[in-house]
């Protein structure tokens, strides 16, 4: 078969190979605090979550042009090395290798590859890939190992509830914010990453760090994240300022469980979010509202991941709406 | 109306050329809802290749009595009278598949593969025929269902027709006996099968 | 044949025989499936009841008693089991709204001595893999053989002696407290059956 000298495809337009891969690798390079941070908090279950990760999404996807595509090899363009990445980021570090290895086999064979591979995914694969092992294993997916500092064991023993977990499992139970507030980690210690949590969630001031390295360097731009941010702290603010006993304050909202993480490199996604200024402002604002309504009212302590996945299926509907404004659109109704 | 239909082919179509499930993607609402585990897509299944053969034969006696303009009103008082009776009989006599499928029992009055074998062939085409159509069809949504089922119970639950096949304590997948489940288990097992029977029939 | 014409009269005549014959025909299906239909439903409260209480011979669901509490919306059914005329066990209905989901139902059996003899789910819609896990033979078995008077109905996170399922706490607690209705129930009426 002899490729067409034109390929007409889906956003994102890949300009150029090179500056694909440069802004793969940028991402990368933004998740290396907050990766340093899990190393320090969790030890070397949190290296071996990331390693395994990585290499079978690279592996599976390797395994799947090759044999069940028969295409050309893409792997190396940096985007199933993020997709690994953020897959670890996404589970708890004590979860078993092989949960580790079906989540990147979920993420790139069913979410990316069946969609048609990078640029044609719907979904985020990661957040797609985290969310089926969070249905399928909820037991070990929500067994989170306590933050000790330090931390050179193999295996770490204790597991502890995540802040939000405490929050919800407390007020379910009847307690009020004041009784947990002896529970709960500070403000300091949230943003430190000494807290129980997701091996990439934790220290959301390395996740800010990377964050602002990526805004610098126009990876991303700054709608999504402080869109999203700033609805989650008006929404849950609201709620706090009515009854500060049964919610929980916007800091507290902000610091715990993925919604940097989720903001910054989750649905910045530039396939799976919307193209236009106007299309991402309704994106954000859509994760936030979905995100506090899921952990204030839902059965799940934590809705990042859930809001995420539920805009990415409105992104194309978003594009349609907010279509970038094209020359001669006055005379475009005459045209058609 | 003399049958110069091939009756082999007429049976097999539902099965594989025409599969109500796998090929024309009808009767998507007891599919996903109630293949949770092998027998139950089989109770489901055998349910609606009743309702499909009884529907069929009636309609296709007294197709020549209805006004066409009251002809879908009255095929859907056929078919519910059918899962009238579906239901009837399953509670008393299998209450546990009764308890199982649950609302899905009344939803098979608007299952489309029935409505749409009435309409489209029993209608037109002589008593004979249209069993023999009902059967191939309702087979074909019969072992569709089963399949998706099982597949569903092994990878959800580790048993297939309730037969353990993993440890009790094994991590099965529980998505797939959720709804998300179906969806994934169904589009996989879509692909699957029409990669096979292109590879059959060419 | 033709096919009819679509006036009035044929509409309405041959919609209303195809009536006229379906409600015959479901009628007469109906009173053929009446009875095994009660039966149906009787025998599975009668297998129920014959996991959770001692071989009996009478019929503990014809006298059956019903009790209104104001912690159960529906009120609790006490059934009593006899061998050779001898209370060998009886069986309570206890529930509780605080589960995970909601309403989480059991039937308790119980030895004359309060000892539990074995405990059947009646209903829930716990989490699938987490909550649902109460089901299982692992977290049964704990209660067997256990009296409540000396077997504290409560989670261990709370103080009590029973080991909650694994990130269902709040299942487990629902589970506790249903079984604790129904003990508190059984200690009532134990005397005057």
């Amino acid at each position: 078969m002899s490729n067409p000298p034109i390929i007409i495809s889906a956003s994102p337009h890949i300009h150029s190979e090179e500056s694909l891969k440069k802004i793969m690798y940028d991402v990368v390079i933004a998740l290396v605090p907050a990766f340093l941070v899990s190393l320090y908090v969790f030890g070397i279950n949190a290296f071996i979550v990331a390693a395994v990760a990585v290499v079978s999404c690279l592996l599976f996807e390797y395994l799947i042009q090759k044999y069940l595509l028969k295409t050309n090899i893409t792997i190396w363009d940096g985007s199933a090395l993020i997709t690994g990445i953020l897959l670890a980021f996404n589970l708890p570090s004590g979860l078993p290798i092989w949960m580790v290895i079906v989540g990147s086999l979920f993420a790139i064979g069913v979410v990316k590859m069946s969609f048609g591979g990078l640029g044609f995914n719907i979904f985020n694969p990661a957040l797609a890939a985290r969310v089926f092992l969070l249905i399928s294993f909820p037991v070990q997916m929500t067994m989170w190992p306590t933050a000790v500092v330090n931390n050179t064991q193999l295996i770490d023993g204790v597991t502890g509830a995540t802040t939000l977990g405490i929050i919800k499992e407390g007020l379910m139970y009847g307690d009020t914010m004041t009784d947990l507030s002896s529970k709960i980690p500070s403000t300091l210690d949230m943003l430190l990453g000494i807290t129980g949590g997701s091996i990439g969630e934790i220290s959301a001031l390395a996740l800010l760090i990377g964050g602002a390295y990526l805004l610098y360097k126009r990876v991303i731009s700054w709608y999504i994240p402080i869109i999203m941010l700033a609805t989650i702290t008006i929404m849950t603010g609201v709620f706090w300022l009515i009854n500060p006993e049964q919610y929980a304050n916007p800091l507290i909202q902000l610091l715990s469980g993925g919604a940097i993480l989720g903001a910054f490199y989750m649905a910045t996604d530039l396939v799976t979010s919307p193209i236009t200024k106007k299309g991402m402002i309704v994106f954000a604002i859509g994760i936030g509202v979905i995100t506090v309504v899921i952990r204030l009212f839902g059965a799940y302590p934590e809705g990042v991941s859930f809001a995420i996945l539920i805009m990415n299926a409105f992104v194309p509907l978003i594009n349609t709406y907010f279509k970038p404004r094209r020359f001669g659109s006055e005379i475009k109704s005459k045209i058609l | 109306m003399v049958s110069k239909i091939n009756q082999k082919e007429n049976f097999i179509k539902g099965i594989v050329k025409e599969n109500p499930t796998f090929v024309l993607l009808l009767g998507m609402c007891p599919t996903l809802g109630v293949t949770t585990s092998a027998f139950n897509g089989f109770g489901m299944g055998v349910a609606t290749l009743f309702v499909l053969v009884m529907s069929n034969i009636v309609v296709s006696l007294v197709k020549n009595q209805i006004p066409s303009k009251v002809r879908i009103p009255a095929f859907i008082i056929i078919i519910a009278t059918f899962v009238t009776v579906v239901e009837m009989v399953l509670e008393a006599f299998v209450p546990f598949l009764y308890e199982q499928l649950g609302i899905f029992i009344p939803l098979i009055v608007v299952n489309c593969i029935i409505l749409g074998r009435a309409e489209a062939f029993a209608s037109k085409n002589d008593v004979f025929s249209s069993i023999i159509d009902a059967f191939g069809m309702g087979l074909g949504f019969v072992i569709a269902l089963t399949i998706l089922g099982a597949t569903r119970e092994l990878l959800g639950n580790g048993s297939v027709f309730d037969f353990k096949l993993t440890s009790e304590n094994a991590n099965t997948f529980i998505i797939f006996i959720l709804p998300p489940g179906a969806f994934i288990a169904l589009a996989y097992l879509t692909v699957i099968f029409n990669k096979l029977t292109s590879k059959i029939t060419g | 044949m033709g096919k009819k014409k679509d006036t009035f009269f044929n509409m309405v005549i041959s919609l209303l025989v195809i009536t006229v014959v379906s409600g015959f025909l479901l009628g007469y299906v109906n009173d053929l499936t009446m009875a095994p239909k009660a039966k149906a439903r009787l025998q599975k409260k009668v297998n129920a009841l014959k996991i959770v209480l001692p071989k009996f011979d009478n019929n503990p669901v014809e006298n059956v008693k019903r009790v209104k509490s104001e912690k159960v919306k529906d009120s609790i059914e006490i059934y009593t089991a006899y061998a050779n005329k001898n209370k060998v066990g009886i069986a309570v209905t206890g529930s509780s709204e605080k589960g995970f989901n909601g309403l989480v139902k059991l039937m308790i059996g119980f030895k004359p001595n309060g000892d539990i003899q074995d405990i059947q789910i009646l209903d829930q819609k716990e989490t699938p893999g987490l909550g649902t896990k109460m089901t299982k033979e692992k977290f049964l078995k704990q209660f067997r053989g256990k009296n409540p008077s000396t077997y504290k109905l409560k989670v261990k996170k709370d103080g009590g002696d029973i080991d909650a399922l694994t990130g269902a706490t709040i299942s487990s607690r629902a589970f506790a407290e249903s079984v604790q209705i129904a003990y508190d129930e059984f200690v009532k009426t134990i005397d005057s059956i």
